[in-house]
C-alpha cells in the first residue's frame, strides 16, 4: 500500500500490522458513538447556560437519549465478551501489566507529545501506559456508569436515598474523570499530530510498521529485544 | 340541641358523652376550641374507645358500652352527696322540690322496677301503670312543694334514694371505669353547678342507640337542671344529629308517633274525631294549650278551602294508625317480613346496610312485592337483589329506582342541631334525569289526583281535595316544570287565610300574607300553617345590614351581646330563639347569674325581659307574678322535671343491655329494661332474632361512624377522595384480645354474633382497653357500620366490606324504639 | 427573610378530621386510588405523587397520659430547601415570601428533589419501573392513572410534584386550600415570625395549663427555618419527625464540590489540549517520525 505523504510529492511504501479485530474497532465505534451523546447530555448538568435544555419536555427526551444511549454503551463490552472472550482476556491481561517502563512513559509523556523530544521514551507494548491506563479508566468507567445508572433509574425509591444520592455522586464523578479523559484521548487521537495513525489503526485495524516500531517497539520486537535496544541507545546518551 | 353549635364557645367544662364530636361534628370542634381558648373551658370525652375526640380532649374516661346510666347516676349522687348543685336553680326552675305521691315507690325499693309494673304474659317484660308517678296536689288542685327539700316525698330525697347505691365503687365496677378516672370526671363536671360556670353534654348516638337510650338523655337532661346549666349560654343538653338535616326530618315528623312540629300521630281508637283529639291531646296549662291552633292551621294548610269548621277542618281526612307503638323502624321490618307489608317506599336511605340485623332486613326486602327508591347512587337497597351469593332470580320483589338530586343539587332549607333553619342554593344541576325529591314526590301527588278523579275509589276526598299547588318552578327539559319551592316554604311558614283581627278588632295580618309568629296562629281555620315551630322562618325580616329577606335567607353577622346568638343569621326555630328555657340564665329574681353570660333578664325600668336572645318566656311577666319562676313553658308545670315519666320510669335506673357479658350489679333480678318488646321471628335459623349468650359471645361490641364516611354509606363510599381515605371495613380491638386470640394488626378476622359472621380488617391498638367488670376482664371491640359490598354491579361503591349491621340485634329502646346498636355480644377469630 | 410565610399548625388541636387531605385534593385536582386497609387509619400510605398532604397518625404511650398523635405532613418548604439546591431546571425554587414554588412545565422528571429531600416529600409520578401502577389503580372519576404505567418509569416521562401552599392560591392573597378548610382552628396561614410567635405562646399554653410539659414548638429553627411550624404535644419522634433533620451532605458534595470540580476540570482539559496542541504542532515533526 503507497500512502501519500502530506505536503510532498512522494508516496511511500509501508508495511502494515494489524493491531485490532474488526468486531474491535466496530465496539470501539459503537463506544464512541454512545459515550459522546451521553457525555453531551450528561454535560448539560454541569453547564447551568444550558439549563433550557434541561427543562420540561426537552430535558425529559434528553434523558430518554441518554438512557437509549446507556443501553448501547453497556452493550459493548458485554458483546465483546460473548464473541470474542479469548481476545478480551488477552487485551485485558496486558491492560493490567505495569513495568518500569510504565513509570518512564508518564515522564516521558509530556516531553514526547508536546515537545517531540523522543529520545527518553521508553520502549512499549502493544498498548503503550497512557492507552492502557485509558482503557482501564474506560473499563472501570462503564461499569461504574452501569451500577450507578441503572441503580438512580431502577431503584429510586427502592434503595435507601443515602445510597441514591452516593450514586449520583459517585456517577458524577465518574463522568468528570472519564469525560476529561475522553477529551485527552480525543486529542491525541484526532488532534495530536503525531499520533494520526491511531485514528487509521481504529479505522483500518493496522498501523505501519515505523509506527509500531516507534510507538510499540516492545510488540515490534519483542520486549526482550526492545527493552536491550533501550539499554542500549540510553547508555550511549 | 336546647343551645346551638356557636353557643359551645360560652361552657366552661364540656363533657362529650356517647359522642365522638371531633368525627362526626368535626365543625363543632371549632367552638369547643374557642371555648378552651378564650375561657381555658375544660373537654371530658367519656367513651369506651379512645376516640379522635378523646385525643384533642383535656381528660379521658373509658366506659363499657351500655352503662350510660350507672355513670350518670353516680354522677347526680356525688353531685347531691357533696352538695355541689346549683341550689337556687334546683329549688325554683326544677321540679325538685315537689312532692309525690306517697304510693310511688322505686327501684331501691321494689328490687328494680318502679311501682305499678304490669306484665301480662310473665314473660319478665311488659309496662307499666303510672297511676303512682303523681305530683302531690291540696283541695284546689295546686302541686304542693317543699322548698327546704327535705320531704321524703319531695323529688330530690326520692332522687337521693334512687341513686343511693351508685357511690364511685360500684359505678366503677359496673361501668369498668377507674375509680380514680371516675371521680376526677365527676368533680371537674360538677364545678358546672356553680353559679357562674356552666357545662354543656354534648351526646348522639352513642347515648341514643341503646335499649335505655331515652333514658339515657333523661339522666342528661338531670343532670343539667341539677348543676343548673340548662336554658344558660355554655349549658344545654345538646344533641348533635346525625345528618345535616335530621332535625329538619324530626320537626317535619319523619316519624311514628308524631305529626309535624311535635303532635302525636292521630289514633283511630283514642282520636276518632277533631273534638277527641284536641280534649286528649291539649294540657290545660303551658304552651302546649294552643295546640288546636296549631293542628287546625296545619289541616288548613294541607286541605285549603275543603277543611272547614262544618268538616272537622277535615281531620278526618287524616291518617289514623291503628295501634300505638306498632310502626317504628324495628315494627316495620317485622312487619314486612311477616309479609304484612306489601309495598315500601324509600328515600335517601340505605337499610340493606343501616338497618339492625340487617340480614333479616334484607330478607324482609325480598318479601315486597313492590319497592320504589330514590337514591343517588346504586347502594346496597337499591340492588339488594343483587347481595352476593342470593340469585335474583329468586327474589320475586320489582324495584323502581327513581334518580334524586343531592343535597347541593337542590334548593330548599335545612335545619342544624341547633334549630337553625338555613335556606340553601342550588350549587349545581342534577345529573342526567335526577330531580330532587320534592319534585318526584309532586310528580307522584299530581299523577295520584288525576288517577283518583279518573276513578275515586272508595275514599278519593283526601286525595282529590288536597290543597296542593307548587307549579311555577323553574322549566325541566324531561318533566316539564319544576316545582316553586318558594311555594312550598311559604305553606310551612303559615299564612292568613282571610283577616286575622286582634280583639279590638284590628287587623293583624291580611288574607295571603305570611304569618311572623306562631302568636298570630288561630283555630278558627283563618290562618293555614305547615309547622307551627317554623312559623316565621320565610317571612321578610331585616338582616341587621339594610337588607329584608326572607328570614331563613339572611346571613347578618351582628353578634350584640357577643355570645355568638347572631340573630341576624338564618333564623331559629321557635321565633328566632337561639337557647331554649333561656328564662333560666336569669335568676329567681330576673338577674343575670354572675359568670359574665348575661343573656335576658329582667328590666324593671322598662317593666319586661330584655338581652340578647328572644326571650322565653311571657315578655311581661315580672317578679313576684305567678309563674315567674315557671321557667319551662312548654310544661304543665314550669318547672324542669327531674321527675319525669318515661316508659321505664320517672327515674333512670341502670339496666344492662339486651346481649351484655354481666349480670345487672344494681339491681340483681332486673337485668334488663322491662319496657321493651323482644323479638323472637325465626329464633335460632340462619337469618332471624336470635340473641346471644355469652358463653358463645363473650366480648361487647359498638358500632360507629368514622369521620371519612357518611351513615350507610351512599353518600361517601362512591366518592373517590372520601373512599381512599378509608377503603375497607375494619375492626379495633385490644392489644391484649389481640394476644389472646393470636391475632396481629392488619389480619382478617372473622366477627361473629348470633345473628351472623363478618370479616374485616384487624386494628390493634391501645386506644381499646380490656374492663374490669364486676369482677372479671371484659373486652371489646368496635367497627364502623358504613359499609357493604358495594350495591349495584353497573356502577359499585369504591370503599366496600362487610356490613356491622348483619351482627347487629333487632331490638330497641323502651320508648322510642331506636336499635340498640351501641351493645351487643361477638365473639372475634382470626379468618 | 422578613416577609416568609409560614402554615401553623397545632397538633394539640388537630382532631385528623382529614378535611385537609380532602380539600388539597380538591383543590389541586389530584386524583383518589385504590387503597388498602392494613391496620391503621393512615391512608393512602404515604405522601406521593397524588397527595401532597396527609394525616400521619400515631400512638404514644407517654406514661403521664396515653396520647393519639396526628400529623399534618407535607412539604416543609425548608428555609434551606436542598431540593432547589438539586433540582437541574429550576422547576423546584424559592418563590415569593419564602415559599418553594414547583412549576410543573419546567420539571423534567429527573428525580433528584424526591431523594434529596430530608423529609423524603416530592415523589414522582412514576418512581421507578420497578414500582409502576401496581398500588396506583385509579378510582372512578378522576383522571386516568393507567398513563403513569411502567413504561414511563422505564423512559423516563414522568413529573415531579409536592405541596407548594397552594401557590396559586397564596399568591392572590387566599390561604392554602387545607388552612381554609380545617374546622378545628389548628392551622393558621401568615407571616412566619408571627406563626412562630402565636407557636410559642400556644406551647406555652399547653404547658402550664394543659397539662403536656413535653410541648414544643417545631420548625421555628430546623434547616433554615420551616415554612411549617408545629405545636407538638409530646417529643417529635413520637410523631415520627425527625428531631434533628439534617440538609443532605451529599448535596453539599456534590453541588458545592464536584459540579464546581467537574466544571474546572472540563475548563482545563480543553484549554490545555488547545494549548498542547499549538505546543505539538512546533515541535512534534512526522518526518522525525521516520
Amino acid at each position: 500500500m503507497s500512502v501519500r505523504l502530506r505536503g510532498t510529492d512522494s508516496a511511500i511504501q509501508i508495511r502494515w500490522i494489524p493491531k485490532y479485530t474488526t468486531l474491535e474497532r466496530f465496539l470501539h465505534w459503537v463506544h464512541t458513538a454512545t459515550f459522546i451523546p451521553l457525555a453531551l447530555t450528561g454535560f448539560i448538568l454541569f453547564a447551568p447556560f444550558l439549563q433550557p435544555v434541561a427543562q420540561g419536555e426537552a430535558g425529559t427526551q434528553i434523558r430518554l437519549i441518554h438512557r437509549i444511549a446507556a443501553i448501547l454503551f453497556g452493550g459493548v463490552p458485554i458483546i465483546y465478551a460473548i464473541l470474542q472472550p479469548r481476545r478480551m482476556l488477552i487485551n485485558l491481561r496486558e491492560f493490567l501489566s505495569f513495568t518500569k517502563y510504565d513509570v518512564l512513559w508518564v515522564k516521558n509523556a509530556v516531553p514526547y507529545y508536546v515537545l517531540g523530544r523522543h529520545h527518553d521514551m521508553p520502549p512499549q507494548p502493544r498498548f503503550n501506559t497512557g492507552e492502557r491506563m485509558t482503557a482501564l479508566v474506560m473499563i472501570l468507567g462503564t461499569a461504574t456508569f452501569g451500577i450507578t445508572g441503572l441503580s438512580m433509574w431502577f431503584l429510586k425509591s427502592i434503595m435507601p436515598t443515602v445510597l441514591y444520592q452516593l450514586m449520583v455522586l459517585v456517577h458524577d464523578l465518574m463522568f468528570i474523570i472519564t469525560f476529561a479523559m475522553f477529551l485527552i484521548h480525543f486529542y491525541l487521537a484526532v488532534i495530536h499530530p503525531m499520533m494520526w495513525q491511531s485514528l487509521v489503526s481504529m479505522r483500518y485495524g493496522v498501523v505501519s510498521e515505523s509506527y509500531a516500531r516507534e510507538h510499540h517497539a516492545m510488540w515490534y520486537y519483542g520486549e526482550k529485544r526492545a527493552k536491550e535496544m533501550w539499554e542500549r541507545r540510553h547508555s550511549e546518551s | 340541641m336546647t343551645n346551638h353549635w356557636v353557643d359551645l364557645k360560652n361552657a366552661d367544662v364540656i363533657m362529650i358523652n356517647g359522642s365522638n364530636a371531633a368525627e362526626n361534628h368535626p365543625a363543632s370542634m371549632m367552638w369547643v376550641n374557642r371555648a378552651r381558648d378564650e375561657r381555658n373551658a375544660q373537654l371530658i370525652v367519656v367513651d369506651p374507645r379512645f376516640t379522635r375526640s378523646a385525643a384533642t380532649a383535656d381528660l379521658y374516661a373509658p366506659i363499657r358500652s351500655g352503662t350510660d346510666i350507672a355513670f350518670y347516676g353516680g354522677l347526680m349522687k356525688y353531685v347531691m352527696d357533696n352538695n355541689l348543685y346549683h341550689e337556687e336553680y334546683v329549688v325554683h326552675f326544677t321540679n325538685a322540690a315537689t312532692l309525690i305521691n306517697p304510693g310511688f315507690q322505686g327501684p331501691e325499693d321494689l328490687d328494680g322496677l318502679f311501682s305499678g309494673f304490669v306484665d301480662d304474659d310473665g314473660d319478665g317484660f311488659g309496662s307499666y301503670d303510672k297511676g303512682t308517678w303523681t305530683y302531690q296536689t291540696d283541695a284546689e288542685g295546686n302541686i304542693l312543694r317543699d322548698e327546704t327539700l327535705q320531704d321524703p316525698n319531695c323529688v330530690f330525697q326520692l332522687l337521693k334514694k334512687q341513686y343511693s347505691r351508685y357511690d364511685l365503687d360500684m359505678v366503677s365496677q359496673v361501668t369498668g371505669c377507674p375509680r380514680d378516672k371516675l371521680e376526677e370526671v365527676y368533680a371537674l363536671y360538677a364545678t358546672t353547678g356553680q353559679p357562674d360556670k356552666t357545662g354543656n353534654i354534648m351526646y348522639a348516638m352513642g347515648q341514643t342507640q341503646h335499649t335505655v337510650g331515652s333514658q339515657n338523655v333523661r339522666c342528661m337532661a338531670m343532670i343539667q337542671l341539677l348543676l343548673g346549666n340548662t336554658g344558660r349560654p355554655g349549658g344545654g343538653v345538646n344533641a348533635l344529629r346525625g345528618e345535616s338535616n335530621v332535625q329538619g326530618s324530626t320537626d317535619m315528623a319523619l316519624l311514628a308517633h308524631i305529626i309535624p312540629a311535635y303532635m302525636a300521630t292521630p289514633n283511630a281508637g283514642s282520636h276518632p274525631n277533631l273534638a277527641a283529639y284536641i280534649e286528649k291531646e291539649t294540657p290545660a296549662t303551658s304552651y302546649w294549650a294552643n295546640k288546636p291552633k296549631f293542628l287546625i292551621s296545619l289541616l288548613k294548610a294541607w286541605w285549603g278551602d275543603n277543611a272547614t269548621a262544618e268538616n272537622d277542618f277535615a281531620y278526618d281526612y287524616m291518617g289514623k294508625v291503628e295501634s300505638a307503638g306498632n310502626h317504628y323502624w324495628i315494627s316495620l321490618f317485622e312487619s314486612m317480613h311477616a309479609g304484612d307489608i306489601k309495598g315500601c317506599w324509600i328515600l335517601g336511605q340505605n337499610p340493606a346496610v343501616g338497618g339492625p340485623n340487617a340480614r333479616f332486613e334484607r330478607e324482609a326486602l325480598e318479601q315486597l312485592d313492590w319497592l320504589v327508591i330514590q337514591e343517588i347512587f346504586q347502594t346496597e337497597t337499591v340492588a339488594f337483589w343483587q347481595e352476593p351469593g342470593k340469585n335474583p332470580a329468586d327474589i320475586k320483589t320489582e324495584v323502581f329506582v327513581l334518580p334524586a338530586a343531592d343535597a347541593m343539587e337542590k334548593e330548599g332549607s335545612i335545619v342544624t342541631s341547633g334549630r337553625l333553619i338555613q335556606w340553601r342554593p342550588q350549587v349545581a344541576q342534577p345529573p342526567g334525569e335526577a330531580l330532587p325529591d320534592h319534585d318526584i314526590l309532586n310528580l307522584v301527588a299530581l299523577k295520584l289526583k288525576e288517577l283518583h278523579a279518573r276513578e275515586p275509589g272508595p275514599f278519593a276526598d283526601p286525595i282529590l281535595q288536597l290543597n296542593w299547588d307548587y307549579s311555577g318552578g323553574p322549566a325541566h327539559p324531561v318533566v316539564g316544570e319544576l316545582i316553586d319551592i318558594a311555594k312550598v316554604a311559604q305553606e310551612v311558614n303559615g299564612y292568613a287565610v282571610r283577616d286575622v283581627l286582634d280583639a279590638d278588632g284590628n287587623v293583624i295580618v291580611k288574607a295571603g300574607d305570611l304569618l311572623k309568629t306562631f302568636g298570630w296562629l288561630q283555630a278558627d281555620g283563618s290562618t293555614a300553617c305547615g309547622n307551627w315551630l317554623y312559623v316565621g322562618y320565610f317571612y321578610p325580616l331585616p338582616d341587621g345590614e339594610g337588607n329584608i329577606l326572607p328570614a331563613s335567607k339572611r346571613r347578618g353577622q351582628k353578634d350584640p351581646g357577643g355570645l355568638g346568638i347572631y340573630p341576624y343569621w338564618a333564623y331559629s326555630w321557635p321565633v328566632n330563639r337561639r337557647i331554649i328555657y333561656n328564662r333560666c340564665s336569669a335568676d329567681s329574681q330576673g338577674n343575670p347569674w354572675p359568670g359574665g353570660k348575661d343573656l335576658i333578664w329582667w328590666d324593671a325600668a322598662k317593666g319586661s325581659w330584655t338581652g340578647w336572645d328572644v326571650p322565653d318566656f311571657a315578655a311581661t311577666k315580672a317578679p313576684g307574678d305567678a309563674g315567674f319562676n315557671d321557667p319551662f313553658i312548654m310544661k304543665t308545670d314550669g318547672k324542669g322535671w327531674l321527675f319525669g315519666a318515661l316508659n321505664e320510669g320517672p327515674f333512670p335506673s341502670h339496666y344492662e343491655p339486651v346481649e351484655t357479658p354481666t349480670d345487672n350489679a344494681l339491681y340483681a333480678n332486673q337485668k334488663h329494661n322491662p319496657v321493651i318488646k323482644i323479638w323472637r321471628t325465626n329464633e335460632g335459623g340462619d337469618v332471624g332474632d336470635t340473641y346471644g349468650d355469652p358463653s358463645q359471645f363473650p366480648i361487647v361490641a359498638t358500632t360507629y361512624r368514622v369521620v371519612e364516611h357518611w351513615q350507610a354509606g351512599g353518600m361517601s363510599r362512591w366518592l373517590p377522595w372520601l373512599a381512599e381515605t378509608q377503603p375497607e371495613m375494619f375492626v379495633e380491638m385490644s392489644e391484649e384480645l389481640a394476644q389472646e386470640k393470636g391475632i396481629r394488626n392488619g389480619d382478617q378476622v372473622s366477627i361473629l354474633s348470633a345473628r351472623g359472621k363478618i370479616q374485616a380488617v384487624a386494628i390493634v391498638t391501645k386506644r381499646f382497653k380490656p374492663f374490669q367488670v364486676n369482677g372479671k376482664t371484659v373486652h371489646q371491640v368496635g367497627f364502623p357500620w358504613h359499609f357493604g359490598w358495594g350495591g349495584g354491579a353497573e356502577a359499585p361503591a369504591l370503599a366496600t366490606g362487610d356490613t356491622a349491621n348483619d351482627l347487629t340485634p333487632h331490638v330497641g329502646d323502651g320508648n322510642t324504639t331506636i336499635p340498640e346498636y351501641k351493645a351487643f355480644l361477638v365473639n372475634v377469630e382470626k379468618a | 427573610m422578613a416577609d416568609r410565610l409560614a402554615m401553623y399548625i397545632d397538633t394539640s388541636k388537630c382532631m385528623a378530621c382529614r378535611g385537609c387531605q380532602v380539600a388539597c385534593k380538591q383543590w389541586n385536582d389530584l386524583p383518589a386510588y385504590q387503597t388498602e386497609q392494613t391496620g391503621t387509619y393512615e391512608n393512602p400510605p404515604a405522601l406521593d405523587h397524588y397527595t401532597f398532604t396527609r394525616i400521619r397518625f400515631a400512638e404514644y404511650d407517654d406514661p403521664d397520659r396515653f396520647q393519639w398523635l396526628f400529623l399534618k405532613e407535607g412539604c416543609m418548604h425548608c428555609g434551606q430547601a436542598a431540593c432547589v439546591d438539586v433540582c437541574p431546571t429550576a422547576a423546584l425554587k424559592y418563590g415569593p415570601n419564602g415559599i418553594i414554588t414547583f412549576e410543573r412545565d419546567l420539571c423534567n422528571g429527573c428525580g433528584y428533589c424526591s431523594q434529596f429531600c430530608p423529609f423524603g416529600v416530592p415523589h414522582l409520578s412514576v418512581p421507578s419501573p420497578l414500582r409502576g401502577t401496581g398500588s396506583l389503580t385509579g378510582l372512578e372519576g378522576q383522571i386516568e392513572l393507567a398513563q403513569y404505567g411502567a413504561l414511563d418509569g422505564l423512559t423516563g416521562d414522568v413529573k415531579s410534584s409536592k405541596c407548594t401552599f397552594c401557590q396559586d392560591r397564596t399568591v392572590n392573597g387566599l390561604k392554602p386550600a387545607c388552612v381554609k378548610t380545617c374546622p378545628a382552628g389548628a392551622l393558621d396561614w401568615g407571616n412566619r415570625d408571627e406563626m412562630v410567635a402565636k407557636a410559642k405562646a400556644r406551647v406555652d399554653v399547653l404547658k402550664t395549663q394543659r397539662n403536656f410539659p413535653q410541648a414544643q414548638v417545631y420548625g421555628d429553627t430546623q434547616l433554615g427555618g420551616l415554612g411549617r411550624i408545629y405545636v407538638l404535644k409530646a417529643p417529635p419522634e413520637a410523631y415520627g419527625l425527625q428531631a434533628d433533620p439534617k440538609y443532605p451532605a451529599m448535596s453539599t458534595l456534590w453541588q458545592k464540590i464536584l459540579q464546581p470540580v467537574g466544571q474546572v476540570a472540563f475548563g482545563a482539559t480543553i484549554v490545555g489540549a488547545i494549548a498542547a496542541f499549538f505546543v505539538a504542532r512546533r515541535n512534534v515533526h512526522m518526518e522525525e517520525v521516520e
